[in-house]
């Protein structure tokens, strides 16, 4: 009996962490996997960061639910690794323990302001130009406006 | 370098040319004697007899016994210097060993060209020559194809001597073309004589003497002339080399094609040498009967414009107007569509300068098919009167080779010197040896040689023509009289008032006393295909066009920008098909690439009327294609085959209409002067007031006037230099 | 007069050349039925063995259509050497000297034909 309570209460708790019936159908259609833990932080695109080690080992013991729309991007069904931010990278991937939210990361330069997505497979895609001379040069028309 | 032998008795003495011992020398060949052979003597190279002309010189007796001497400064085109001293030989019971070069032959002389003294003597004068060379082949542009290395390979000596300093010498910048390494000349004064005698221009000499003795140009200045690249081929050793050419290719990594050049009229035979698919540089190719074995500049260096400015993909106008690389599937529907889309009548094509007689009887055929005869060049010549009908009023009937026979040529409205440089060097030719007299109406300009000035006007012809003008009893005297007509001065309203003026002064002088055979008038035309265009009965002129504006343009490589957007109805779709963005691509609405002279094997017909053929150098970039195949595909989807899929079979055609298209290297006679004349009487036309002034004035008009050459920035570094000096494009040099 | 074409004789019975394995054209024939059967039967054992994606159906349609891609040849020596070098296919799948995309290359058209009329040349390339 006290196991049937036992996964009632595992159940109730899934819906009430994924926020309902409807949530819970959701996170499980995104992802595949249903998992409840504290909320560490939330991060200012909206990605949410948990953690609990009481119930799974290490590795996966940190994860995040992704936002639903990113830099004017619906990411419903079109999640992506290269979303987390750099400063919640360290600690999702266990670098540090210690979460952006209570060690601001120090700014850097090189720390982007406004996250940017992977544009790997895109046409913004990053294509090493050639560093052979051009054996032809093709004729580039004029633009249309130039005129 | 391999030469043919060229007896040049004219540069030699005449009291050596007449030879004195003609009557023992009949004695000694009476078995063989005839008239002719009173001039004869017999000889001995290494003990084997041949008989050679009196005057004849050492070296080219041994020629003609098939033994070669070996040379730096004697050279079959200039004249003997005889100061390299490589040919030595020694001649049995001679003294001392002599230069065979610059001495003529004795009747009966046994010349050892292999013996012990000779060898010595070659050795020794190698030893000298090297003593002041540098030893940087490996990173001299010449080697591998230098005559110095090889003949020190075949005759130096094995091991140096020489322990002393090198003597080095400043390099000059002589433009942009030419690269000097002044450092590496042996002074074989091959540049200097060529200068001075082929190309006219006296900017290359000699200053000091012995080992001070230097090349230049006396002042810093550049060499300007149009046919300033020979001298790079003449160049014995690596001291003047090319400079687009430098450290690109060596010559046993290329593949050579040989090939006609098309950016003049005169059709020179060129060698187009490649590597990987990419055209290194270009050479002349020997012909005698048309550029001998010089080339111009522009034929010469204009090769890079090949490489830039190309039509790659087939393009097409979108809604926004921009010009959209598209497929070959895509664009050649459009095009049949637009074909479809018309009537026949409402088709006009226009070609332009570069384009090859298969392509031209493609687009014949096309546009014949579609019910439309709006066949055009962008060449104007005048149609009243006997017009392109007859031949012989479009061609140079003399011949390139007939300026030689010549004694008279009159030069009406052309600068030869930059229209057709290689007909320009063989009038300069024969004005030097052959005492032919040139007397010019038009613009003054320099040609290099002295002429008569008879004036600019136009109205100067008809006098000649009337007889009213001096000129016109010099003329009737002369024995081998010329008349050479440039193609600029028939493009003007008068074109056909100045054809009847010099058709009449052709029938004047064919009615005195010149021989029947001997052709008199000729045209001088200044693009390719010209004569090829009319041989297959396309129009000249596109006034046609403006006045009746066609609702479909195809432009075949027309890029003399005759005929613009605003002279045609605002729908009208214009349809480019050529091989560079010059003029004609940013108008058009549809855009096919083809390919260019190295790229495809076709026909061309140069000023004489003489087919020759292009060989394919390269293949076409991108996605160009041959332009008689595109115009096969158009005509197919346009629901109007073609009947050829081969270029055979594009010659078969040719054939039917002109057989002289494909009888290649042969030029085809026209006499039908007296006809003209008789039609050209019927001219009612004033000649204008306006003096004759032909578009290439100074060099610097010569290097850009064509897609090709205005693509190639060499040549626009030419115009550059020439404009504000050699030091304006001046490189650092590399080494 | 009979010796010569006795002579005659043998120098056509000598002219008759080598064969490889077969006499006439059914014994070949019988080689070539013995090679399908071993095929067919193969068939399920290697769509097992590799894995692959397809049914046993479609295995010995290929191996039909592979066999009737030759039916035109008669010569005995052409066919003993194709059966040989079908035996070595054989083999190699047998004993999975193969791999799976050995054998899955049967199904791939690897080869375009060569265009032959104009316009089929002229989208292919410069001179095909």
């Amino acid at each position: 009996m006290a196991e049937y309570a036992n996964l009632v209460r595992r159940a109730l708790g899934q819906i009430g962490g994924h926020g309902g019936v409807r949530g819970l159908l959701l996170q499980f259609f995104r992802v595949n996997d249903l998992k409840t833990g504290t909320l560490i932080g939330v991060d200012k695109y909206g990605n949410k960061y948990y953690e609990d080690k009481k119930h799974y080992f290490f590795g996966r013991h940190r994860w995040v639910i992704y936002t639903t729309e990113m830099n004017n991007k619906k990411t419903v069904w079109e999640v992506d690794g290269s979303m987390v931010p750099a400063e919640w990278h360290r600690w999702l991937h266990c670098m540090t323990d210690h979460p952006p939210t209570t060690h601001p990361p120090e700014p850097k330069k090189f720390l982007a302001e406004v996250h940017q997505f992977n544009v790997s497979g895109t046409p913004q895609q990053y294509v090493p130009y050639s560093t052979t001379r051009k054996k032809i040069h093709e004729w580039i028309p004029p633009k249309a406006g130039a005129q | 370098m391999l030469r043919l032998p060229v007896v040049s008795r004219s540069f030699l003495p005449a009291a050596i040319t007449k030879g004195g011992a003609a009557a023992t020398n009949n004695a000694r060949t009476a078995a063989t004697a005839t008239a002719a052979a009173s001039n004869l003597l017999e000889v001995f190279v290494d003990g084997k007899p041949v008989i050679v002309e009196a005057g004849t010189t050492v070296l080219q007796a041994c020629e003609k016994a098939g033994m070669q001497i070996p040379r730096f400064c004697y050279h079959e085109r200039l004249s003997v210097a005889g100061n390299c001293r490589m040919c030595l030989v020694e001649i049995e019971k001679v003294p001392k060993p002599v230069a065979a070069c610059a001495m003529p032959v004795m009747k009966g002389w046994n010349i050892l060209t292999n013996s012990e003294k000779t060898r010595k003597a070659r050795e020794g004068v190698m030893e000298f020559l090297l003593a002041n060379h540098p030893l940087d082949c490996p990173i001299c542009d010449q080697g591998g194809e230098c005559d110095l290395q090889d003949q020190s390979m075949q005759f130096g000596s094995d091991r140096s001597r020489f322990t002393e300093g090198k003597r080095a010498v400043e390099d000059k910048n002589i433009g942009p073309l030419i690269k000097t390494i002044m450092t590496r000349c042996i002074q074989c004064t091959r540049c200097v004589r060529f200068a001075s005698e082929i190309a006219g221009v006296e900017d290359l000499g000699t200053t000091g003497r012995g080992n001070d003795l230097q090349i230049g140009t006396y002042v810093e200045k550049m060499f300007m002339s149009e046919l300033s690249g020979n001298i790079i081929d003449i160049c014995p050793v690596g001291a003047l080399t090319s400079k687009p050419y430098a450290f690109t290719a060596r010559p046993w990594e290329t593949r050579k094609t040989e090939s006609i050049d098309v950016l003049d009229a005169v059709g020179s035979n060129i060698v187009v040498s490649t590597r990987g698919g990419e055209v290194m540089r270009i050479l002349p190719r020997l012909n005698e009967d048309i550029n001998e074995e010089w080339i111009s500049d522009k034929t010469r260096f204009a090769y890079d414009g090949l490489k830039r400015q190309r039509l790659t993909q087939p393009m097409v106008k979108n809604e926004s107007g921009q010009l959209i690389p598209t497929t070959w599937e895509d664009v050649l529907t459009r095009v049949a569509g637009v074909l479809q889309g018309v009537k026949g009548n409402d088709v006009a094509a226009v070609v332009g300068g570069l384009v090859d007689a298969e392509a031209l009887i493609s687009l014949k055929d096309m546009l014949n098919r579609l019910n439309s005869d709006n066949l055009y060049t962008e060449e104007v010549f005048p149609m009243e009167g006997a017009g392109s009908d007859l031949r012989s009023n479009y061609l140079l009937n003399t011949g390139i080779v007939g300026i030689e026979e010549a004694d008279m040529l009159l030069l009406v409205g052309t600068n030869p010197r930059y229209e057709a440089p290689l007909f320009n060097a063989r009038i300069r030719k024969s004005w030097l040896h052959n005492e032919l007299q040139v007397a010019l109406v038009g613009k003054e300009v320099d040609l290099s040689y002295t002429y008569d000035y008879l004036g600019e006007s136009p109205r100067i012809l008809q006098e000649i023509a009337s007889g009213t003008h001096p000129f016109s009893q010099v003329l009737a005297k002369a024995k081998h009289p010329v008349v050479v007509v440039g193609s600029s001065c028939l493009q003007r309203q008068d074109g056909a008032a100045i054809m009847a003026a010099l058709s009449t002064i052709t029938q004047n002088v064919l009615s005195g006393g010149v021989e029947k055979t001997w052709k008199v008038f000729n045209v001088l035309h200044r693009v390719a295909s010209q004569v090829a265009a009319l041989d297959l009965g396309y129009k000249p002129g596109v006034e046609a066009i403006r006045k009746n504006p066609p609702k479909v343009l195809f432009l075949l490589g027309a890029d003399a920008g005759c005929i613009t957007r605003q002279e045609l109805t605002k729908d009208s779709i214009i349809i480019y098909q050529g091989h560079h963005g010059d003029v004609g691509a940013p108008m058009a609405d549809i855009i096919l690439p083809g390919a260019a002279y190295t790229e495809k094997c076709s026909t061309y017909v140069n000023t004489e009327g003489r087919a020759q053929q292009t060989r394919v150098a390269v293949t076409p970039p991108g996605m160009a294609r041959e332009d008689w195949k595109i115009i096969r595909a158009i005509s197919e989807l346009a629901g109007v085959a073609l009947p050829y899929d081969t270029v055979e079979e594009v010659r078969d055609r040719l054939y039917e209409v002109s057989p002289n298209l494909v009888q290649y290297d042969n030029v085809e006679e026209a006499n039908y002067f007296k006809q003209a004349n008789e039609l050209y009487k019927a001219v009612n036309q004033a000649v204008l007031t306006e003096p004759l002034v032909p578009p290439q004035l100074t060099v610097k008009d010569f290097y850009m006037t064509d897609p090709i050459s205005r693509a190639s920035q060499t040549m626009a570094k030419c115009v550059k230099a020439v404009t504000e000096g050699a030091q304006a494009v001046d490189e650092p040099a590399i080494c | 007069m009979a010796s010569t074409a006795a002579t005659r004789a043998a120098a056509a019975a000598s002219k008759v050349v080598k064969p490889i394995f077969s006499r006439d054209l059914d014994e070949a024939k019988r080689r070539v039925r013995q090679l399908y059967r071993a095929w067919y039967r193969e068939i399920p054992n290697t769509v097992a063995m590799f894995q692959l994606d397809i049914t046993t159906r479609q295995g010995r349609d290929k191996v039909r259509e592979l066999f009737d891609k030759n039916k035109h040849i008669t010569d005995p020596r052409v066919i003993d050497m194709l059966v040989i070098k079908g035996k070595l296919e054989l083999e190699e799948t047998i004993h999975v000297w193969k791999q799976k995309t050995h054998v899955m290359r049967y199904f791939y058209e690897t080869e375009e034909p060569r265009p032959t009329d104009f316009l089929s040349k002229f989208y292919r390339g410069h001179d095909p």
